[in-house]
């Protein structure tokens, strides 16, 4: 029989597997070089991608001192979360230590290894109380603090400076214009400065927690929607007062841009950068890296975050180090954490500029081009500064029930202790 | 006579409006990208925003270039891409035409339960794969990616090709087989020139699954084979967003898969008329 549709020839069947076999080995690898993780040689580090920065030069010392290798594994912030829970569920980990966030540790805390014996006294001491407060959850510190970030006041120092807004406020106010430090002069300065569309006096960010909840403590509450002992207050008399400073600068005194409910921090850093508002609370990295090209570029002075009755207080915005129970280098990632910590003063030279010791903020403090670190060093040493509640449901909490309750609040009308009533019983349900 | 074709030419002419502004409404935002890549950090932001830059700058493609891994990931994202592409169809191909020739109860079921998979959210199989890739070794390899990926594109590939299989008359097979042919001969000699447009159709819709994808690629893969979606959505920080890198990014990022379907135009177009003249 003659054979007109064979199946493959010897020599294309060859030619096949064989280029079949080359891409695979030149595919099984990728072309992102060598991946350290699980290696006792080197370190795998899983960081979200904005704080990358503040390890890069550690890591450099770090080998440059040990031999060590230091990789990083960049993700974004949601990214970030999704690979932790996702990795840590299985205890298969492919990294040697993380980058997390405060707000995540009581979620995978019993993922981590314990960090007591790093915890002495002259490193307790040299850490701001919140971070030493947030980095112990279950009475096991699970996470050193690597950088931490907390809102601060910006302003417009053009306006401030300017000797005919000094003397109009003055007439209006009975007092100098200055950057304010109290809920009334804030609310007194940012409705001077609201000029029809052209300039507003602040901003009001709907889509974000932490300000209010910042304002909560200013307040005088314990806590912020917990106490320390998981009881749910947000229905308190200061977190109705903190909703309603904060509203009102919307509603009521109308100093805000529209769109208030919707306004996120990006939103809320370019209104200002493109100089639509007079002041802004915001996190302090910001101060260096205002555009060049933007309108206020050199014109923006920074102070602490204002204070209510109970003073100056902010929630601490902190990262810490931490590693997984199931790594393979936990000895080498350990000494990585000290070392961190040890050269803690590297990380002010990144981009985004930020630390978690006092001694190294305090070593900059007074450089040009480091003024906000005054501001942050007075907003984070504050009466009131406080870590958020150390609960797993944390980020449930924000998403389903702080950021819909504060959007609300930013309706005319709104009764805010109705408000934060319902949101009392929907925070019962998901704490319970 | 007049009166009907200008109400002819009126009906094309709001024809062709309705369709403009149906491409300029999918278009803009595409267009709106790739024209921010082209803004000063300033400008990219304006409040109001405004749609052609005040200065026309490279800027933003510099900073997206000096990300450290770019190449890297162009590499990787290129190679996972068409891994899964090509073993989307191997795979896709013989099972479609089974269905489609076979026409056997358990190959009816067989592709419902593939349309089936589809409708698992990605999220929950991706915990499953990470152990599975673990237990492989393939965890941040392109090979292992481009495997997950394929659960993705598979399904849709079988149903593609299911389509355009039976829209083959069988006698072209039964005279293939006159003329000598084994049934996969008759696959491979006959079938699948006649289908080409749409295997072209199938393997754009299955690189497009893996260019495109997120998910899996943030779960799977740690430094050796980081794709470019990663890599975009890292401009995206807990420290702020940098608008102009990131337009920048997506802007390069989509010039591949444009060329591709510029390329393969004329066969995707064969492909997605192949059924009409089913008869």
């Amino acid at each position: 029989m003659n054979r007109t549709t064979p199946g493959l020839s010897r020599r294309s069947f060859l030619q096949i597997t064989g280029a079949t076999g080359l891409a695979a080995a030149v595919t099984a690898c990728g072309a992102g070089g060598s991946s350290s993780g699980g290696s006792s040689g080197s370190l795998t580090v899983l960081c979200e991608s904005g704080g990358h920065a503040e390890l890069t030069k550690i890591a450099a010392a770090f080998k440059k001192e040990t031999g060590h290798a230091v990789t990083f594994v960049e993700l974004p912030y949601d990214g970030l979360y999704n690979r932790l829970n996702s990795e840590l569920s299985t205890g298969s980990v492919s990294f040697d230590l993380a980058a997390v966030d405060a707000i995540w540790l009581p979620t995978f805390a019993d993922a981590f290894q314990s960090l007591d014996d790093l915890f002495t006294a002259d490193v307790t001491a040299d850490l701001f109380p919140s971070l030493v407060d947030g980095a112990q959850i279950k009475g096991k510190y699970v996470g050193m603090p690597a950088w931490t970030n907390a809102e601060i006041l910006f302003y417009r120092k053009d306006l401030f400076e300017d000797a005919s807004e000094k003397a109009a406020f003055r007439k209006k106010h009975g007092y100098e214009l200055a950057p304010p430090s109290s809920w009334q002069q804030f609310q007194d300065t940012a409705a001077f400065f609201t000029r029809g569309t052209k300039l507003y006096g602040t901003d009001v960010k709907g889509a974000v927690e932490t300000e209010w909840l910042a304002h909560v403590l200013q307040a005088g509450s314990p806590g912020v929607v917990l106490d320390d002992s998981g009881n749910v207050i947000i229905d308190n008399a200061q977190h109705v007062a903190a909703l309603k400073f904060y509203s009102d600068l919307n509603n009521r005194l109308k100093v805000s841009p529209p769109g208030a409910a919707q306004l996120d921090w990006a939103g809320a850093q370019n209104l200002f950068s493109q100089g639509k508002t007079a002041m802004m609370r915001f996190w302090a990295h910001a101060y260096p890296l205002i555009p060049k090209d933007s309108p206020v570029h050199g014109k923006v002075g920074v102070a602490p975050m204002i204070a209510g009755s109970a003073g100056i207080g902010a929630i601490p915005g902190p990262f810490y180090l931490s590693i997984p129970n199931a790594g393979k280098n936990n000895d080498l990632a350990k000494q990585f954490i000290k070392f961190a910590y040890d050269n803690n003063k590297l990380a002010i030279q990144s981009s985004l500029g930020l630390a978690a010791r006092k001694s190294a903020y305090s070593s900059y403090a007074s450089k040009p081009g480091y003024e906000h670190f005054k501001a942050l060093l007075t907003t984070l040493d504050g009466p009131a500064t406080k870590s958020r509640p150390a609960s797993p449901k944390w980020q449930q909490i924000v998403d389903t029930v702080l950021v819909p309750t504060i959007q609300k609040s930013l309706t005319q009308g709104a009764d805010h202790a109705a408000l934060l009533a319902t949101a009392r019983q929907e925070v019962e349900k998901l704490v319970k | 006579m007049t009166a009907v074709l200008d109400r002819l030419a009126t009906k094309r002419a709001l024809l062709w409006a309705l369709l403009l502004g149906v491409v300029a409404a999918y278009a803009f935002p595409f267009l709106y990208l790739m024209l921010t890549s082209f803004k000063t950090p300033s400008d990219a932001l304006a409040v109001p925003p405004t749609i052609l830059p005040k200065v026309w700058s490279l800027e933003n493609f510099a900073k997206a270039l000096d990300t450290p891994g770019v190449t890297a990931a162009f590499i990787n994202s290129i190679t996972t891409a068409v891994l899964s592409t090509v073993i989307s169809l191997v795979l896709a191909v013989p099972a479609a035409y089974a269905v489609s020739r076979f026409g056997t109860v358990s190959g009816r079921v067989f592709i419902v339960v593939a349309l089936v998979t589809r409708m698992v959210p990605p999220v929950a199989i991706g915990v499953p794969l990470i152990g599975m890739m673990k237990t492989l070794g393939l965890t941040d390899t392109p090979v292992g990616t481009a495997i997950a990926h394929t659960t993705i594109s598979l399904p849709l590939s079988i149903w593609l090709m299911v389509s355009f299989f039976e829209a083959v008359p069988a006698e072209l097979e039964d005279a293939a087989k006159v003329d000598g042919c084994s049934r996969m001969g008759a696959l491979i000699r006959v079938v699948l020139p006649v289908v080409s447009g749409g295997v072209a159709v199938t393997a754009i819709f299955a690189f497009l699954a893996s260019w495109n994808e997120f998910l899996f690629a943030l779960l799977l893969t740690a430094v050796k084979a980081q794709t470019v979606p990663i890599l975009i959505a890292n401009f995206q920080t807990q420290y702020g967003l940098q608008w102009g890198p990131m337009t920048a990014m997506a802007t390069l990022y989509s010039i591949p898969v444009i060329l591709l379907t510029l390329v393969l135009q004329r066969r995707i177009v064969a492909g997605l008329t192949l059924g009409a003249v089913k008869g």
